[in-house]
This record gives C-alpha cells, structure tokens and sequence, in this order.
C-alpha cells in the first residue's frame, strides 16, 4: 500500500552554508489529511521558535502566582488533556465550568474553545492566561516577566532575532508548539497506510461508526468542526455557541470534538460529565433529550446494541496514537 | 480676432511655462516631505464643555452625573487624497486614544509628499482582517487590554467610571463587533472643503477632529443599564451614536 507524507517543511536553508541544516525542522501528516488552516504566514515553523513555544508551554511564569502552566491542564500523557477530571483546577485552586480539551490538531481547527469563541490559533492562548479561573494573568505581565528574564530574551533572540520580548512573538512561539501536537500514529493510521490489519471487532466497528457517528465525527480528524446539540440537556445551563452568537438557535451548542485519543482524554463532554466510553455511546442509544436546537440526527437516537457498542468502542480505541504522548520532543525538557 | 490670436499665444506660452515648471516642482516634490497630525478633542454634551477623566460630568438628557476612569478608543486606516484624487494612504495605521494619556489623542501620521489634500477617510475602531488574523502587536497588541480573549475581536471603545445613578454605582461599557449585525466598526470621510490639508516641506500641518461622548449614553441613561462587555444590538446602538458624533473641525498648515 502506498503512503506518503505531506511535508509542511520549513527550512532555513543556505545552500552553501551545510550548518544551518541543524535548523530544518518538519511537520509531517498523513496526504490523507486536509490542508491545515493555520499555514504559519508570518510565523514560519523553526526548531527554535517550537523549542522556545514548548519552554513557555511548560513554565508557570504564564499565570500569576507562577504555579499554572499550560501543560498543568494539558497534559502530554493524556492527549494534551487535563488529567482524567471533568474540571481543571487553576491559580487559587479555583475550578472552570468546562473540561479541557485535548490541544491536538489545533492547525486544521477554523475555531477554538467548547463556544468556538476564539478564531485563530495565535490568539488562543491569550483566553486561558488572562481567565481568573486558570491562569489569571495579565497579558502586560507575562510580557513583564519574560522581558525580566536574561535567559527568555536570549532565547526570543535566538527564535525570532530581537530580545524585546511582545506578547505578539509569544503568542506566535506557543503557536509553534502547539501546532506540532499531531498525532499521526494510531494504529487507524498505520490501518490506513497499510502497515497493520485491524481485527474483525474493529473493522465492523470501524463501519458502525460510518453509519452512526461519521456525519459530525468525520475521518481523518474526526469531527466536521460544527457545533451541535447532542441532546445532553434540554436546559442549558451553559448557552455554548449561543452565547457567543447571540443566536438562539445555537443555544446548547458546543463544538464537536475530534475523536483522536479518545480512550485518553475522559471524562466527555463540556462539562466532563460521563466517565467512559460505554456511558457516551449509551447516551446516544438511550438518553437523548430533546430541545429545539437538538442535531436533528438525533431525533430518534443512535440505537446501539450492547455488541454493537462493543465494537465501536474497540474501534474507537483505534484512534489512540501512543507515539505522541511518548515522544520526549514534547515533553517539559 | 487679434485680441483672441495673442490670448491663445499667450495662453500657450502659459502653459508652457507652467508645464515646465510643473515637471521642474514634480522632480522636486518626489523627494519632498511634510509630516501630518491628526488631533482629536474631546467635549461633552450640547454646551461642548471639556471632556476630562474623574470629573463629575451631568449628562444633558438623563441628568445622570458621570465620572468617567477610562476612556479609549481605536481609530484606523487613515487615507489623504491628494488634490489629483490619487490617496495617500497611511501604513500599518492602527492608533489606540486614551482620554488617560494626553500625547495619544494626537495621531502622528509621520512624513508624507508635499501638496493639497482634499479629504480625509478614517475608521473608527478596528477592520474586521484584523480581528481574524491573530496576534498583532503595536496598539493592537493584546497588552493593551483592549482585546477580547473568550469572544476573538478588539474592544474598540472602553468607556468606565463611576456614578450615584448606577445601580452598582459603577459603569463600564466594552464596545466591539465586526461581523453581521453587531458589526459597529465605522469609516469615516472628511471633505476639508473651504481650506484644503497642505503638506509643506520640513512642516507638520494638522487635521482637527471632535466627538462628544455624551453621545454614548443619548439612547439610554444608566438605569437602563450599567455595563455591556461583548458585541450585540446594545454596543451597536452606542457605537453607532458616539460615532456619529465626530465632526471635522479645521485643519493647521
């Protein structure tokens, strides 16, 4: 079977100069994903802009009392998920109302947060750093703080050739980052490249999910980027998409997640509220509730028997790239 | 017929000389630069009294007394037209005034060629590319608070304070929306009309603005409300009466 890779590759390249090679630096996808939407204009991708996104990444000097960094809550052994609980815990143990989300495949994404209130991956760091209830920070003192840092400035040098630290070249350098967190190894990946079978429990869920699952969930990245209604509440507490659109036929809306590492990233939903596989695909089976903006794909539910469950679960588990959440190269270092 | 013959000859020798003069002035003018300024003042209500922070301020319509703690508004994409119709237009023009910060309601618009301009166009707040084209630096870098985190989009006009008629007893209004009906951002155009913006060699002339934020508040007075914090139909109604407040008041050349 053919397979080959896309490379978004991103070279400072001096043809006569055979050193600078050790700045090539690639990221590498499938050629059956789509091409990304962020395309690092103005940012082009070097090892050390990502190495420099990765120590910001890793250090609490984001927040303000110097304990919270992004890493905290998404956590690289999780699926760049928080650690298995429904809500994140920030400066002054104080909780958050939704679960975090697992930071993967941010490139292809057209929005951000549950709400998709935030519509660019440079500006999305900006929403955890000053929250109150994350890392509650001002962004002039994260750009205080790191210009106080010798060691910072030598490095903002070094990544983007000027010591005077912006919240512009920050925000760009977590870019740098965050957008290699791609996980492109799963054993679906391998399946699909033709360098595993699946077994017959995960092929036959594999075509479940086609048929229940795929119009929102859709291959290769598993979801289709719209917000839905998924029938968990006919009251919502937390307005979702409509509480940026002011619209409310999108009330009770949240973005769809990408289903990539799913075994890794419970607890599920916005508000973490289900604990395993079994209890989402039973949800859909048997607890829909109905409201006006309910996914009209929904209206009778996804019937599932409990073997059919069984085989979207083994096939769901597919999706899980263990090569990302064990590479160094992402890691506090 | 002799009269007219010497008028045409005349008139030829005119243009002639004027021609030459002109290319002569053209080769000069390539190279020659002035720098322009735009200030804007701040005034309140139908008396057009000073505008100044932390002072007790009587709204004319609803009596309200207002003290106001900030006030800050984006002005963008600032274009001249040169008398030939061609636009001078100004790079990377974003500015950020703050009633808090004297310098910053003078907007230096640097060097540009010398000669007459007819108008100005200017936008009041941010274009909607900025708003989805991620982090900026500069006034719109997001240190500058000015900058929404959970909703993308600038915060085009704060305005904040105090008053005895709030039911908080504070006011705070977050202006923004670039998109569809909540869409507040607003261009501007100046027609200099009796004396034209002239650019002269090694001189700063000035274009003079003036907005009145009593304006904010001429559809609703506090109790109808103490604070808006994202874009909708109530920022869009407040944005669109202050806005239409600014006038041209003259330029200095």
């Amino acid at each position: 079977m053919k397979y080959s890779y896309l490379i978004i590759a991103v070279l400072f390249l001096y043809a006569c100069n055979k050193n600078k090679q050790k700045d090539t630096f690639e990221l590498s996808y499938p050629d059956y994903f789509p091409t990304p939407v962020y395309n690092f204009e103005n940012n082009e991708l070097t090892k050390d802009k990502f190495e420099l996104g990765r120590r910001l990444f890793y250090d609490g000097i984001l927040s303000s009392d110097n304990s919270i960094s992004c890493g905290t809550c998404h956590s690289q052994v999780h699926g760049f998920a928080d650690h298995n609980v429904n809500f994140s815990t920030g400066v002054n143990n104080l909780k958050g109302t939704r679960n975090s989300p697992a930071i993967t495949n941010m490139i292809w994404s057209p929005s951000f947060m549950w709400d998709g209130g935030v519509n660019h991956i440079e500006v999305f760091s900006v929403a955890p750093i000053t929250n109150p209830v994350e890392m509650n920070e001002t962004m002039e003192n994260v750009i205080n703080k790191l210009n106080a840092s010798a060691s910072y400035r030598s490095a903002f040098k070094k990544a983007y050739g000027t010591e005077t630290i912006t919240d512009q070249l920050m925000l760009r350098a977590l870019t740098s980052y965050m957008a290699m967190l791609v996980p492109v190894d799963s054993k679906y990946d391998q399946f699909r490249q033709g360098k595993v079978s699946l077994t017959t429990q995960e092929l036959q869920g594999m075509q479940l999910f086609e048929q229940k699952c795929a119009s929102c969930h859709t291959a290769p990245l598993y979801t289709n980027h719209s917000y839905q209604n998924n029938g968990i509440d006919s009251v919502f507490s937390d307005l979702g998409r409509g509480r940026i659109t002011l619209d409310e036929a999108d009330n009770g809306k949240f973005k769809v997640p990408s289903l990539r590492n799913v075994e890794l990233t419970y607890p599920y939903m916005h508000d973490g509220r289900y604990w395993t596989l079994e209890q989402v695909l039973e949800h859909y089976n048997s607890g829909i509730k109905h409201s006006t903006t309910l996914a009209p794909e929904l209206a009778n539910g996804l019937p599932m028997t409990s073997d059919e469950k069984k085989k979207i679960i083994a096939f769901l588990k597919t999706l899980t790239d263990y090569t990302i959440i064990s590479d160094f190269k992402f890691a506090p270092q | 017929m002799k009269t007219i013959k010497l008028s045409i000859l005349a008139l030829m020798a005119a243009v002639l000389t004027v021609s030459t003069s002109c290319n002569k002035h053209k080769h000069d003018d390539e190279n020659e630069t002035g720098t322009a300024q735009v200030h804007f003042e701040h005034v309140w209500g139908m008396s057009e009294s000073a505008f100044a922070l932390n002072t007790n301020l009587v709204h004319p319509m609803s009596g309200d007394t207002m003290n106001f703690t900030k006030f800050k508004y984006y002005v963008s994409n600032l274009k001249l037209k040169k008398a030939d119709g061609t636009w001078w237009v100004h790079p990377e023009s974003y500015f950020l005034v703050d009633a808090a910060d004297a310098a910053s309601t003078t907007l230096s618009l640097g060097t540009l060629p010398v000669g007459e301009y007819t108008e100005m166009e200017y936008t009041l707040g941010v274009d909607s590319t900025r708003n989805v084209s991620g982090a900026q630096s500069g006034a719109l870098a997001t240190t500058n608070n000015m900058f929404w985190s959970w909703n993308t989009g600038y915060i085009m006009l704060k305005a904040e304070g105090t008053s005895p008629q709030s039911s908080t007893g504070n006011f705070a209004f977050h202006l923004g929306g670039f998109t569809g009906a909540n869409n507040v951002v607003t261009t501007k155009n100046v027609v200099f009309g009796a004396e034209n913006l002239v650019i002269s060699k090694g001189n700063t002339s000035e274009v003079h603005l003036k907005c009145n934020p009593a304006k904010l508040f001429h559809a609703d007075p506090l109790s109808a409300g103490t604070s808006v914090m994202m874009p909708g139909a109530k920022a869009k109604q407040m944005a669109t009466n202050f806005y239409g407040s600014y006038v041209f008041e003259h330029v200095h050349n």
